[in-house]
C-alpha cells in the first residue's frame, strides 16, 4: 500500500515535486545510507580480508579468539533463554492481570534501555565487587561474580531484558484475554491455556524479540566491559576481544572477529525481515 | 436438574453490577436474560459460567454448590459474544479443543474425538470448512463454530452471550430459528443474554427482564409483554406512548393532551399512563362527531403489512400501529385530522416510575 501511495502514477498533484527535487532527495538519502552504514560494514570485511583468507582464519583460530567466541556463545546461551522466560512472564503479568503498581512495572521494564550500559555494569561491581555490598559475603563463600562469567551473564541479562517483554506486551495487549477465557470455559488448565492458546498466538513476536535479544546479548560492550576485568582467554567476549586486538594494532585479527559480529547482525536482520513477513500474516489470523 | 441463583451480588469498583439477584433456571428450558447495557445480564451469565466470581450469594448447579467451582467442573458450554475462536487453530481443532484438554484418564481416543468433532460440524453445517481458519469464515459461520465448540464438551448447561449481536439482520433471523430448533432437539438447559426484546420474546421459553443490577420480571414472553410488572418492563418491551396524568374518581386525566379516559382501578393520585401503539385506535372524523379527541397525522410509514402513524395530539407526539388494510380503509392522509381512542392504558404511580430508572 505504501509503495502504491508513493509511486509517481498515484501521486496527488500537490505531492508531485519537480524531478530534480525528487532525484536529489533520493540521492541524499542513499548517499547518507552508503556513507554511514554500508561503508563501515564493507570496511569490516575489507580490512578483515586484507591479507587474504589464510590470515583471516588464522586470526579466528587463535586460542584467545576461540575463547572469546565460546564465552560470547555461553553468555548469550544463558542470558537469552532466561530473558525469554522472564520476558514472557513479565508480558503475561502485565497484560493478563490487573494489579496496583502495574504502570510502574511497565516503566521499570524499560529501565535497561534508558540507562547507560556502563552504569548498569558499575551497579554490579558495586553490588558484587570485592568492596561491594555483597562482596565480603561472596568472598567468604569463595564465590566470584564480578570479573568472572556470572558477572558477564548478569550484566548481559540486565541490558537485554526489555527486548522480549517489550515485543510481547503490545502484541498481547492487542490480543486481549478472550481466547484464554474461552479455553478456560472449555476446561483447559492454566498450563494448557498457555501452551495451546497463548504461546501459538505470540510465537512470531516472541521469536522476533529473542532474535533482537540475542543480537544485543552477543554485541553488548559497555556493561560487559565494566564487569569483565578483561582477562584474556577467560573473561573477554567477542566485542571486548575486538577492542583489545585493535588497541594492539592487530587490525586483521580485530576485523576478523568483528566480521563475525557483523555477520551475526546481517543474519539477524534477514531473519527479522523474514519474520516480519510471516508475522503480518499471523496477526491477520491465518499464519501457517 | 435446575440452577438456583440466590442473593448474588457483584460490584466493579463502586458500580453495583448485580444487586442480590435470585433466579431459578429450570432443567431443559431456554431462558433469556433481557435488558439494556449495564443491566447486569452479562455479568450474571459470566458468574454462571464461572468466568467471574460473585462478591456474595450462592449458585447451585443441580443441587451442588458451584461458587468457587472451576469452569471445567461445572460442565458449562459458553458461547462468547465475539466468538473468541482460537485464531491459530482450524475449525476442526477449535471444536475439538475441549476434548483435547481433558485430563488423560477422561480423554477420548484421537479417532473418537475426530468422529465427535465431525458429527458436530455436520450438525452446524460446517463440515466442508473443517480445515479453514476462523479468519476465513463469515460472522454467521464463526458463530456456529463457537456453538459447536461449546457443545463438544457435552455441557449440561449452554450459556450464550449476545449470540447474534454481531450479525446482520438476515443471518441473525436464520440463526435464531436454527438455535430454537437445536434446543428443541437437544433439550439442553440454555441461558442467553440479549438486549433485543424481539429476540428474547421470539426465542425464549421464559424471559428475565433486568434493569440496573436487579431482576424486574420473570415470565413467559406472553406474560412479560401483556402483563408487565413494572414501568421499566413496559417501556423496554416494545414501543410505547407515555403520558403523565392524574387519576381521580375513576377517571384518568392526561396532563398534556388534556384528555380524559375511564379508569378501572381505584387508585388515585399522580401517575404515568402507558399505551402501546397498537392500542391507539384511529377513526375518521365525521361531521358533528362531537366531543371526540382529535389528532393530526404528521407522518405515515406503511411498508409491509402494518401501518405506523405518527400523530400530533394537542402538541404531544403519539404513535399508532395497525393493519395496513385497516388503515387504508380509513382513507387518511398526512396532514388530516382524525379521531383518537386510547384503549387499555396501563397505569403506574409516579413512585413506581421514579424507582424504575426510566
Amino acid at each position: 500500500m505504501l509503495a502504491k501511495a508513493i509511486s509517481p502514477d498515484n501521486q496527488r498533484v500537490t505531492l508531485r515535486d519537480p524531478a530534480w527535487v525528487r532525484w536529489s532527495v533520493m540521492a541524499l538519502a542513499l548517499g547518507f545510507l552508503a556513507l554511514f552504514v554500508l561503508l563501515p560494514l564493507a570496511t569490516v570485511f575489507v580490512e578483515a580480508l586484507r591479507r587474504g583468507l589464510g590470515p583471516y582464519f588464522d586470526a579466528l583460530a587463535k586460542p584467545d579468539a576461540l575463547s572469546a567466541i565460546r564465552l560470547t556463545l555461553l553468555v548469550a546461551g544463558i542470558a537469552v533463554p532466561v530473558n525469554l522466560v522472564f520476558g514472557v512472564v513479565a508480558a503475561w503479568t502485565v497484560t493478563k492481570f490487573e494489579f496496583p503498581g502495574k504502570s510502574l512495572l511497565i516503566t521499570l521494564i524499560d529501565l535497561p534501555f534508558s540507562v547507560s550500559p556502563v552504569i548498569s555494569g558499575m551497579v554490579y561491581v558495586l553490588l558484587f565487587g570485592l568492596h561491594g555490598w555483597f562482596g565480603p559475603w561472596l568472598r567468604a563463600h569463595d564465590l566470584q561474580i564480578v570479573f568472572a562469567v556470572p558477572g558477564l551473564v548478569l550484566a548481559t541479562m540486565f541490558v537485554t531484558f526489555p527486548f522480549v517483554a517489550r515485543e510481547l506486551i503490545p502484541l498481547m495487549q492487542a490480543q486481549g484475554t478472550d481466547e484464554e477465557e474461552a479455553a478456560a470455559s472449555l476446561g483447559a488448565g492454566g498450563w494448557q491455556i498457555f501452551w495451546y492458546v497463548t504461546l501459538p498466538n505470540i510465537r512470531w513476536g516472541l521469536l522476533y524479540g529473542v532474535l533482537l535479544c540475542n543480537a544485543r546479548a552477543m554485541g553488548e560492550f559497555g556493561a560487559v566491559s565494566v564487569v569483565s576485568g578483561h582477562v584474556r582467554g577467560l573473561t573477554n567476549t567477542m566485542p571486548l576481544h575486538v577492542e583489545i586486538l585493535y588497541n594492539e594494532y592487530n587490525f586483521v585479527a580485530a576485523f576478523a572477529v568483528a566480521s563475525l559480529l557483523a555477520m551475526l547482525a546481517l543474519v539477524t536482520l534477514a531473519a527479522k525481515s523474514a519474520l516480519e513477513w510471516r508475522w503480518g500474516d499471523a496477526l491477520s489470523g491465518r499464519g501457517h | 436438574m435446575t440452577i438456583v441463583i440466590s442473593q448474588i451480588t457483584k460490584r466493579f469498583g463502586s458500580f453495583l453490577a448485580l444487586d442480590t439477584v435470585d433466579l431459578r433456571v429450570e432443567s431443559g428450558e431456554l431462558l433469556a436474560l433481557l435488558g439494556p447495557s449495564g443491566s447486569g445480564k452479562t455479568t450474571l451469565l459470566r458468574i454462571l459460567g464461572g468466568l467471574d466470581r460473585a462478591d456474595a450469594g450462592n449458585i447451585s448447579f443441580f443441587g451442588e454448590e458451584a461458587q468457587g467451582m472451576a469452569p471445567r467442573d461445572r460442565q458449562v458450554g459458553f458461547v462468547f459474544q465475539h466468538y473468541s475462536l482460537f485464531r491459530h487453530m482450524t475449525v476442526f481443532d477449535n471444536v475439538g479443543f475441549g476434548l483435547k484438554v481433558r485430563p488423560r484418564k477422561e480423554r477420548l481416543e484421537q479417532s473418537e474425538i475426530a468422529e465427535r468433532v465431525m458429527r458436530l460440524l455436520e450438525l452446524v453445517q460446517l463440515a466442508p470448512l473443517a480445515h479453514r481458519y476462523p479468519a476465513q469464515l463469515s460472522g454467521g459461520q464463526r458463530q456456529r463454530v463457537a456453538l459447536a465448540r461449546a457443545l463438544a464438551i457435552e455441557p449440561k448447561v449452554l450459556l450464550l452471550d449476545e449470540p447474534f449481536g454481531a450479525l446482520d439482520a438476515k443471518v441473525r433471523k436464520e440463526l435464531r430459528r436454527w438455535l430454537r430448533r437445536l434446543h428443541e432437539e437437544m433439550h439442553i438447559t440454555s441461558v442467553f443474554v440479549t438486549h433485543d426484546q424481539e429476540e428474547a420474546l421470539e426465542l425464549a421459553d421464559r424471559v428475565v427482564v433486568m434493569n440496573s443490577g436487579r431482576i424486574e420480571q420473570v415470565g413467559t414472553p406472553a406474560e412479560v409483554y401483556e402483563h408487565p410488572a413494572s414501568p421499566f418492563v413496559y417501556d423496554f418491551l416494545g414501543n410505547v406512548n407515555r403520558f403523565a396524568c392524574t387519576v381521580d374518581k375513576g377517571e384518568i386525566r392526561l396532563d398534556g393532551p388534556g384528555l380524559t379516559l375511564p379508569s378501572s382501578g381505584g387508585d388515585t393520585g399522580r401517575a404515568v399512563a402507558f399505551v402501546r401503539p397498537h392500542d391507539v385506535e384511529l377513526t375518521r372524523l365525521e361531521d358533528g362527531a362531537g366531543e371526540q379527541p382529535r389528532a393530526r397525522i404528521r407522518h405515515i410509514f406503511a411498508i409491509g403489512p402494518t401501518a405506523r402513524v405518527e400523530l400530533d395530539l394537542n402538541g404531544h407526539a403519539l404513535e399508532a400501529v395497525m393493519d395496513k388494510s385497516r388503515f387504508n380503509g380509513l382513507g387518511l392522509r398526512r396532514g388530516d385530522w382524525c379521531g383518537v381512542r386510547l384503549v387499555s392504558p396501563q397505569l403506574f404511580s409516579d413512585g413506581e416510575v421514579a424507582g424504575s430508572g426510566i
